[in-house]
């Protein structure tokens, strides 16, 4: 595709877009000469650009509407709902030409005479007012009544009089066919045309009573597309209607013998579909939510009224209840189904930037959709409109390789890129999919390290999973790697939290050599959403379906399955991994209770799978979103509230919020991060002597201290460590901790103060002394290891996870090298080189 | 609907007011305001909302935001067995309902009677008045809504009044 | 729809206007030309140079007329990045240049530029497409 055309395509089509929206706008504030500019630039860039391009047709009809605009612009017109019809039909027409334009380069031989007929009459005061004074009742007999009545009436008749266009209802559409129809309506040149035209074109108004005149298909038309017909043949079927036949023009065709039935059916069978298209109206969305709210009343009153009925002595409310009922759902579904579109309309412009990506980088890629139809809300459709053409995009810059290297992996050279769209109960699951080269791990953590997203340590204690995860990290694509292919600046880590705001997931599964597959999951609209619905304290409480993972219930008295309270960090071990607890009622503020059992809701929010406690799990349903008022809008823990069966509130629950305010995200900042805190919370302490806290010392060894006795867990950059009095310190809750290097200190020769931007720390007391363990890694809580040897009465070897650990006793480790409890030496160092020591940290220095 | 100006038009605006009391005071906010008023509303609260925010109500499938107005103007709290009235309101096109102690009449006032709050009031309160009409018997202190209704966050309304 | 109704030289307050081009002859050629429509006339030397007075500036200018080859910043980029700004999104932008090349002048276009004028042009010229863009100038 030519360069210029596909730039005009594009700068087009977001053109039209705008207008689209811009036109709804104007509806409400026909005043706004802001946007009436707007729409004018639009079409005057259009038609300019058309000009040149040499799109003759297409400009011819951007000059029309151009025209009419730039009358509403200087106030000489103003806005009605036919110009906005009529501007909406002549967008509508120009997208049909640069759609032509965009599959063969040539904007073809568009029918844009009665458009333009339309515009140019709107644009005439004379003709405006011919229409004003001019009463709709005279359509002429013979034309068969239509749904939209009289005036609406199709008239297959040359002699109908322009002026049967009206300013009232849909009476405006007949304009297009009849005023062509009448030269003296339009431009003189267009008669001839506008004449045929407007015979066959009333014809199949029969057909398709209610559809818009505007990108016709009409019958006769296709038959002769089709070759089924001639287009004299047509013509004088046609004629045949005007002269008062009421039989449907492909009968008269196939009983005059100029068309097979079969063929006609089946130009039927394709009028039908287009004019699914060419049926729809306009309709604003505030009027829809307002209808959504409406019924949602209903609901309410629905429910009251079943409530009676089913109260002993109804009086007959029985029957007439549950018909209310059946209503009520058909209603409300009917409503929800109003602002629902096909996916489509946003796939439909992907493979044109998969092509032109394609071809700029040298590569063959192949789109594939499946799942076109799958319907979402339109506000949702908005909103994984850029997120979904950025991973495209992504996918065939980096994604797919180039037909070379294809080849030499074996693959075919054309590189595959699948979309999938499906429902899942209530939830839309859409995956990108492609069968490239996949990610590479490794490359992508060294790159985050060298962006600074994340430090070499944290990458350290990655799976494989997390570092490719970590192409969604704020920062990881910038400006640096953001060619002008991938994006406009603009990062996966965007893609994310667009996906996220709509209460979306997204996840990245890859395999090196394989492909990759990105996976959205988004709620079907933004305005009804599955939900389970909880309750605490009293209060209900709505958790969107799509952060839930699974439920757990947890009897008191089983010893097994337990909550374990680790110094106030509540965990949960499911099927093996540490869930971190989190009590909603300690969210809410609420008071503690003792619970015979313990729901836990299983959830994912940004990454962080954790577990909700909560007083009892009612019910999951579909809710109706409500938006909260602005003085409370603002809390994190919720995103909006709903309204129960019962007429009740419940307030929705924002997943990520909750997580940021139980302090499970990271928190990132200057100062000690507590991982856990083990002097808060001792109301529950389930502590055995048994349990261990395995730390990782160096990249092999590891050993573990009892769990008892340890302060708390802290993390400090390796920039808030302090050399004082040839001791490495750190200032902590108000006071100066002294720092000990554990690797050194008991033998081991790595350090933890190097290479680690962030130094995990085990606090210890020891009387009136608080004392810090700098280790490299704190790796994990267990609880029943198995003992190996008993060495002395404070230290020992057990076997965890299949691994000898030494357990070491904390006060004899501090007292080796810290005279407790008055601080004055300094731990032996380990016999490494300060070279490569980040320049950041202050050397613990010996001798 | 409470915008701008007003502070300069207010006497000339607001000729029919809306009354209410609360404690020992008699308010008012323009007629034009309040919706409607409600006896009696299931009120769902609110988890870490400020402390003036008594919650939310459904008003009929929209979500009403609800302002103790004791506590709003820094007034001794209602006894226990007193149940509030809501008065709603409709501010940047959200449903606010005010709780109140007792709904008066609709009140016409003379534009001449209007005067600036009493310098003699508590200042935080003073803030949330736009003016007073001099009845004969007692002073009606007319509400400023937007101020009334701006809390939380991003609403600057910084806790209890002193 | 009166009272907002496109601006004429009655207006009490004059209107600004913007020339950039590079080279000082032509600056002052089409400076004259606009000062004659009645407008208030300000330079730029090139496209960077106008974004800066632009941006920076609170007086939005009625109208830019732009030239195409320009050290720094060119016409076409110029273009772009003005329609950038959501206050110029529908400022009458005129270009002025000898290019001929049709679909080198349409991807102007569709970098913002309003409208196209072939050198050489008079203040008629501009008045003309400036009113057809809504901003009534001059006599006429």
């Amino acid at each position: 595709m030519d360069e210029i055309i596909s730039e005009f395509l594009v700068e087009s089509y977001e053109g039209l877009d705008q207008i689209d929206q811009n036109l709804i706008v104007l509806e409400e504030s026909p005043d706004d000469v802001g946007i009436l500019k707007e729409i004018f630039r639009t079409l005057h860039t259009i038609k300019g650009t058309c000009g040149f391009l040499g799109f003759s047709k297409l400009e011819r009809l951007a000059h029309a509407a151009e025209n009419l605009l730039s009358l509403l612009r200087d106030g000489e017109l103003s806005m009605s709902a036919e110009i906005a019809d009529a501007l909406l039909a002549a967008v509508g027409d120009i997208r049909g030409i640069l759609a032509t334009i965009e599959a063969s380069e040539e904007e073809g031989d568009p029918d844009i005479e009665a458009i333009v007929v339309r515009l140019d009459a709107l644009a005439s005061p004379d003709a405006a007012k011919a229409a004003e004074a001019t009463p709709t009742e005279d359509a002429p007999a013979g034309a068969e009544p239509t749904a939209d009545g009289d005036a609406g009436a199709a008239a297959p008749d040359a002699e109908a009089p322009a002026e049967a266009a009206t300013a009232d209802g849909g009476a405006d559409e007949q304009l297009a066919e009849t005023a062509s129809a009448d030269p003296s309506a339009g431009d003189a040149e267009t008669g001839a045309a506008g004449e045929i035209d407007g015979t066959i074109g009333a014809t199949d108004a029969d057909e398709a009573d209610d559809r818009d005149d505007d990108a016709d298909a009409r019958l006769g038309d296709l038959l002769v597309e089709a070759g089924a017909a001639g287009r004299t043949d047509v013509e004088i079927a046609a004629a045949e209607q005007s002269l008062g036949d009421q039989r449907e023009i492909g009968k008269i065709l196939v009983d005059d013998g100029r068309a097979e039935a079969k063929e006609v059916e089946e130009a039927a069978a394709t009028q039908q579909k287009r004019s699914v298209a060419d049926s729809s109206i306009r309709v604003d969305v505030a009027l829809l939510d307002r209808l959504m709210n409406l019924v949602g009343e209903l609901v309410l009153s629905r429910n009251q009224i079943i409530q009676l009925a089913s109260d002993g002595d109804n009086g007959g409310l029985g029957p007439p209840s549950q018909r209310l009922n059946l209503i009520t759902s058909e209603l409300q579904e009917g409503v929800m189904k109003t602002r629902m579109q096909p996916i489509n309309n946003v796939w439909a412009k992907l493979p044109r930037v998969v092509r032109d990506l394609s071809r700029q980088l040298g590569k063959n890629v192949h789109v594939e959709m499946i799942g076109k139809e799958t319907e979402l809300d339109r506000t949702i459709i908005e909103a994984i409109k850029d997120p979904l053409t950025h991973i495209v995009r992504n996918t065939v810059d980096h994604g797919i390789e180039s037909p070379e290297e294809r080849a030499a992996a074996g693959k075919p050279e054309e590189g595959l890129l699948l979309l999938r769209a499906s429902h899942e109960g209530g939830q839309v699951n859409i995956e990108i999919s492609d069968d490239g080269k996949g990610m590479d791990a490794d490359r992508l953590a060294n790159l985050a390290v060298e962006k600074g997203v994340v430090t070499p340590e944290q990458v350290a204690r990655m799976s494989e999973q997390e570092m490719v995860n970590l192409i969604f990290k704020p920062g990881f694509s910038t400006a640096k790697q953001v060619s002008n292919v991938s994006g406009r600046g603009v990062g996966m880590d965007v893609v994310k939290t667009n996906v996220e705001r709509i209460g979306g997931t997204v996840d990245l599964k890859t395999e090196r050599g394989v492909g990759t597959t990105f996976k959205i999951k988004i709620p079907l609209t933004l305005a009804i959403i599955p939900a389970l619905v909880v309750s605490c304290d009293n209060n209900r409480y709505a958790i969107p379906q799509v952060n839930l993972l699974e439920l757990v219930r947890l009897e008191a008295d089983d010893e097994k399955n337990r909550i374990e309270d680790l110094h106030g960090a509540p965990v949960y071990r499911l099927r093996g991994r540490l869930l971190p607890i989190v009590d909603l009622r300690d969210q809410l503020g609420s008071e503690r209770v003792e619970r015979e059992s313990t729901n836990i809701v299983v959830l994912r929010a940004d990454d962080h799978t954790f577990g909700l406690i909560v007083d009892s799990i009612e019910d999951t349903e579909e809710i109706v979103v409500k938006p909260l008022g602005r003085q409370v809008k603002d809390l994190n823990l919720f995103a909006g509230a709903t309204i129960m069966g019962d007429g009740r509130i419940a307030l929705i629950l924002d997943l990520m919020g909750l997580a940021s305010e139980a302090r499970l995200l990271e928190a990132g900042t200057t100062e000690g991060k507590t991982v856990f805190d083990g002097v808060t919370d001792s109301h529950s302490t389930v502590l055995d002597d048994r349990t261990l806290l395995l730390l990782g010392l160096g990249e092999q060894d590891r050993v573990a201290i009892p769990l008892a006795r340890v302060e708390r867990l802290e993390e400090f950059p390796s920039t808030a460590l302090e050399r004082s009095d040839r001791r490495t310190v750190v200032q902590y809750r108000g006071k100066i901790m002294p720092l000990i290097d554990l690797a050194p200190t008991i033998g081991y020769t790595n350090s933890a103060f190097y290479d680690n931007d962030r130094i995990s720390v085990v606090v210890c007391n020891f009387g009136s002394l608080t004392v810090g363990l700098a280790v490299d890694a704190i790796l994990d809580i267990v609880s029943h290891a198995e003992v190996l040897e008993n060495v002395s009465d404070d230290f020992e070897t057990v076997v965890i996870n299949e691994q000898v650990t030494d357990v070491i006793d904390a006060t004899s480790v501090v007292s080796s090298v810290l005279p407790i409890p008055i601080p004055q030496d300094e731990p032996p160092l380990a016999a490494t080189s300060f070279d490569d020591l980040d320049s950041a940290v202050p050397a613990p220095t010996g001798a | 609907m409470t915008k701008g100006n007003q502070m300069l038009d207010v006497s000339t605006t607001l000729n029919q007011l809306c009354t209410f009391r609360l404690g020992p005071l008699y308010l008012g906010i323009n007629v034009t305001e309040v919706r409607e008023v409600l006896l009696q509303a299931d009120v769902t609260t609110v988890p870490h909302a400020d402390d003036v925010i008594e919650g939310l109500i459904n008003l009929r499938g929209q979500i009403a935001t609800c302002i103790d107005l004791r506590r709003r103007l820094g007034i001794e709290p209602r006894e226990p067995d007193m149940v509030p009235i809501h008065v709603v309101t409709m501010t940047d096109g959200e449903p606010v309902t005010l709780l109140v102690d007792a709904v008066g009449d609709v009140v016409d006032v003379d534009p001449d009677t209007y005067e600036t709050p009493p310098t003699t009031m508590d200042p935080n309160t003073r803030e949330l008045i736009l003016g007073a009409y001099k009845l004969d018997t007692e002073l009606l202190l007319v509400l400023d809504l937007d101020k009334i209704t701006s809390v939380g966050p991003g609403g600057g309304h910084k806790g209890e009044p002193s | 729809m009166t009272e907002t109704a496109a601006p004429t030289t009655g207006a009490a307050t004059q209107l600004t206007a913007m020339v950039i081009d590079d080279s000082r002859a032509a600056r002052t050629l089409v400076g004259n030309m606009l000062g004659k429509l009645g407008f208030n006339v300000v330079a730029a030397e090139h496209g960077q140079d106008a974004l800066d007075k632009l941006i920076g500036s609170d007086d939005a200018p009625a109208a830019v007329v732009v030239d195409w080859n320009m050290p720094v910043m060119d016409g076409v980029e110029f273009a772009r990045e003005f329609r950038k700004q959501a206050k110029f999104k529908t400022t009458p932008l005129l270009m002025i240049s000898s290019e001929s090349d049709p679909r080198r002048v349409a991807s102007a276009l569709l970098a913002g530029i309003d409208e196209y004028l072939f050198k050489p042009v008079d203040s008629e010229m501009i008045r003309e497409r400036l009113a057809m863009l809504g901003l009534r100038v001059g006599e006429g």
